[in-house]
């Protein structure tokens, strides 16, 4: 096997075709992930057992099964149901909601690290309990999260070569038909490990400096 | 864990020794080593009635059912066969993974160039699979790329992928579909609005799924018949050539038609062709 630079430049376009696909998955799904995690945080603390005990229930589903099968099933199952979702919506909702049941666990901790006794004054203050979570439990509870939402969110971004199996034409996708017809694997592949690394190195840079700037608020 | 790395050594070893054989000895070592281990690798696909794997896993399907008889007579008691990708096939083959395909890949000109051809073996036209009543009135690929909305389904790496794509469909509208009941899957939902595979495999398929709104179109027009043949590694020359002399055989005293007939595919189209003429063809 020998490396070709000239296959390597023929096939930068398509690649970078690829990758803008999963650069926009992962933000997609990553605000998927933040909305519906933020919202199954806050229904799993609901004072209805039904509300609260459903949620919990259905996150340890999603959590206990395979991103690949839940992916299989919202793309070929769906359909039977008459929902028809395009490859890539159904991609950023699989992985979205996947990842939410992962940073509603992030959101519980922040929210439970919140003290008690801004609960009771926020009660002994007279406000509603939208008035309290917008006002005084979230801006508290959101910033030491970050960091370990940015985590998922580096995490979500490797996952994405599995959406490659509903036909989203993401990076993995395009390396793969690339090498279907070409019969080379090792340009292509090299250079998918290479534009993930490159990216999960520029945001661990970013996480660092995430963790510097919110993790330490007590100081 | 002692097992995973004990397991990791040995496969490691077989790779080694796999890439020492192909390189080391060019000429008959290749024939001498698979009869040597009792078994010949083939990449296979899946898909009816050129490949399949039966609910129990045996393998069955036209190619492999040939291979098997070939391999047979030349000292090969059995074929290991594993499911590929058809793109993933040549690489395969490449790298080493198995030592012929035997899966309906076509015989196209920069197909011969990376592999080692067998003389032909199963033939077939193309066909597409539509709705009922072919409400898009698709009769080539090029009318596929008239229609600016028309998606097709075709397995990655497959010939209908690329006559696809020199029909001139762009790119995003030829949806590479993994497996053919995802491609029927996929045209009953209104994902694509026709899925093209061999004549054959298309009639299996529409037969199985059992739906009365889809139907069949076929031969695609403009498009050619294509004969595959078993592809092997290109320094596997020898090989190859030893297979060819029991295809021949085979062929001549008629077996070759009652294991390939019961599949539906013509031994006639196979014998009044060549390698030669399939490879030249485009």
């Amino acid at each position: 096997m020998e490396w070709d630079w000239a296959f390597v430049w023929q096939i930068m376009p398509t690649l970078l075709e690829g990758f803008k696909i999963t650069i926009l998955a992962t933000v997609l799904g990553a605000a998927v992930a933040a909305v519906v995690g933020l919202l199954l945080a806050i229904m799993r603390r609901s004072p209805i057992p039904a509300v609260s005990r459903t949620v919990g229930f259905v996150s340890e589903f999603i959590r206990g099964t395979p991103l690949l099968v839940q992916l299989y099933f919202i793309f070929y199952v769906l359909p039977d149901i008459g929902i028809r979702l395009s490859p890539l919506v159904a991609g950023v909702i699989g992985i979205g909601i996947h990842y939410a049941t992962y940073t509603a666990e992030v959101y519980r901790a922040g929210i439970e690290n919140v003290p008690r006794g801004q609960w009771e004054a926020a009660k002994a203050a007279n406000l509603t309990t939208p008035q309290t979570w917008v006002h005084v439990i979230l801006p508290q509870a959101l910033p030491p999260m970050i960091p370990a939402l940015a985590n998922y969110f580096i995490a979500m971004f490797k996952e994405t070569p599995l959406l490659s199996a509903i036909t989203v034409l993401e990076l993995m996708n395009q390396a793969k038909s690339i090498a279907n017809s070409n019969y080379r694997y090792i340009e292509p592949m090299t250079l998918v490990g290479i534009f993930f690394l490159v990216i999960s190195l520029i945001s661990v840079v970013g996480l660092r400096w995430l963790e510097e700037r919110y993790a330490r608020m007590d100081d | 864990m002692r097992m995973k790395v004990l397991m990791t050594a040995v496969s490691l070893s077989a790779l080694f020794s796999v890439a020492a054989g192909t390189h080391a000895m060019a000429d008959d070592g290749k024939l001498e080593e698979l009869k040597e281990q009792g078994f010949v690798r083939i990449a296979i696909a899946n898909e009816p009635p050129f490949t399949a794997v039966g609910a129990d896993g045996k393998v069955s399907g036209a190619a492999p059912d040939v291979a098997r008889v070939i391999f047979e007579r030349m000292g090969v008691k059995e074929v290991v066969a594993s499911i590929s990708e058809y793109g993933a096939m040549i690489p395969g083959l490449q790298a080493g993974r198995h030592d012929a395909i035997t899966a309906g890949l076509f015989m196209k000109p920069e197909r011969c160039n990376a592999v080692a051809y067998s003389e032909p073996v199963l033939c077939d036209a193309e066909a597409f699979a539509v709705k009922k009543g072919n409400p898009l009135k698709f009769a080539s690929y090029k009318d596929i790329a008239d229609n600016p909305d028309a998606k097709i389904g075709a397995p990655g790496g497959g010939t209908e992928e690329k006559l696809a794509l020199e029909a001139g469909v762009p790119r995003d509208r030829v949806i590479v579909v993994p497996d053919g009941q995802s491609g029927i899957k996929m045209l009953q939902d209104g994902r694509i609005d026709v899925y093209s595979l061999p004549v054959l495999s298309i009639h299996d398929l529409v037969k199985k799924a059992n739906d009365t709104n889809l139907e069949v179109v076929a031969p695609v027009q403009g498009a050619p018949v294509y004969c595959d043949g078993a592809a092997f590694h290109k320094d596997d020359v020898a090989l190859r050539d030893a297979f060819d002399v029991e295809l021949k055989k085979l062929k001549e005293s008629g077996e070759f038609a009652k294991l390939i007939e019961p599949y539906g595919f013509s031994a006639a189209a196979a014998i009044s062709t060549s390698r030669d003429k399939q490879c030249a063809a485009q």
